[in-house]
């Protein structure tokens, strides 16, 4: 007969363990309710471009903010060492701006203070990011990926009036 | 008894994390994004005929935007449309139609007549590749402008700002691709490449495979 044998565990560690597979159950759900009830989105790779082209042709040759319908903006944002294109950006409250970052250089982040928009700027790969800003004020947006020297200096600003 | 569970839990749950991961690495299956919704529009073809987003329901509908006194900024996007609606027979989309569309952003001077003639010299076969445009100025802004997301405007001299772009649409009226830059293939090569997998999820998507489609939606599977 073989006699059944478990593993002691001490109650006040087991306790700890029950807690610690509750919060990996947690962190599931909330991502889940996140991406499916809440409709965050992660920012992915959109298409990969020639950095070495980039700022030569298509949008990025003139990099900036434009009017798609009324309400309803596109920016193309060029990042380079250092210094975003452009420096500055002026919408109405309430509108939709769509970002589409790259970075002819280095690797770059970009990220508007005051907001949820957050997002690696990847050399050869244009970055896609969505945001309705409804209240007025100055947002500036920041590299967040040391890139050299002038890292530091590396801003730019989002009125929105 | 007890310990024999746990194992088969764990062996379970090593299955099903690794299973996911598997599947995300070497994705056996790929699709394309569900983007948005297409926008709703009539506009008026180059045969003076009514094209509505619902009469290009059930088939893959590929826009591109331009007008005709457009001169050598269209030419590339031009030759890529040519390029698609002479090679659409050579994909394997099934019985699935293609349709090609490209809409005027220049309605006071784009009459039908003029569509009609700049078709011809471009080299469109009517039965694939229209051209269309709406009369009301701020109608086109809201269908191309609001719904493509396709930014153009007038400029002072009558020419228009804009950049090559196209949008393709699936059966559902689902828009499925944004091409709006130049990548690292041709335009012509990714689009055609995508038909195929947009075909390939419309045809096989059904029943038990479903599931691994949708996964694939779920994991970013999304073709290059």
């Amino acid at each position: 007969m073989t006699t059944k044998q478990s593993m002691h565990i001490d109650p006040y560690e087991k306790n700890w363990i029950r807690l610690s597979i509750g919060l990996l159950v947690m962190f599931a759900a909330a991502v889940a309710v996140a991406g499916f009830a809440l409709g965050i989105q992660v920012p992915t790779s959109e298409q990969r471009v020639d950095p070495k082209t980039v700022a030569e042709v298509g949008p990025w040759a003139n990099p900036g903010l434009r009017e798609l319908s009324p309400g309803k903006y596109e920016a193309y944002v060029l990042a380079q060492t250092w210094q975003f294109m452009p420096r500055e950006m002026t919408v109405p409250a309430g509108s939709e701006i769509t970002f589409y970052i790259t970075s002819k250089d280095v690797q770059h982040g970009f990220k508007l203070q005051d907001t949820n928009l957050n997002v690696q700027i990847v050399p050869g790969q244009v970055s896609k990011l969505t945001i309705t800003i409804d209240e007025p004020g100055e947002y500036t947006y920041i590299c967040t990926e040391y890139c050299g020297l002038a890292h530091a200096a590396m801003f730019g600003k989002l009125i929105v009036e | 008894m007890k310990r024999f569970l746990l194992y088969g839990f764990y062996t379970l749950l090593i299955v099903v994390v690794g299973g996911a991961f598997a599947f995300k690495v070497f994705q056996p299956v790929q699709v394309l994004p569900r983007i948005r919704l297409a926008p709703g529009f009539a506009l008026i073809d180059q045969a003076g005929e009514r094209l509505t987003n619902e009469d290009l329901r059930g088939q893959f509908t590929l826009y591109n935007f331009g007008y005709t006194r457009c001169g050598s900024a269209c030419d590339l996007s031009n030759q890529s449309m040519r390029e698609m609606q002479d090679k659409l027979d050579e994909l394997a989309l099934g019985d699935i139609p293609v349709t090609l569309v490209t809409i005027s952003f220049d309605p006071e001077y784009d009459t039908p007549e003029r569509l009609q003639a700049y078709a011809e010299s471009v080299g469109a076969d009517p039965a694939r590749w229209r051209f269309a445009t709406i009369a009301d100025p701020s109608l086109l802004k809201y269908v191309i402008g609001g719904g493509f997301e396709t930014y153009y405007e007038a400029q002072d001299d009558g020419s228009f700002a804009f950049d090559p772009a196209f949008v393709l649409v699936d059966g559902w009226g689902i828009i499925r691709g944004e091409y709006r830059y130049q990548t690292m293939a041709s335009d012509a090569e990714r689009i055609m490449r995508h038909l195929e997998v947009l075909a390939d999820e419309a045809i096989n998507s059904k029943g038990s495979a479903s599931v691994a489609y949708e996964a694939a939606h779920y994991f970013l599977c999304y073709a290059p």
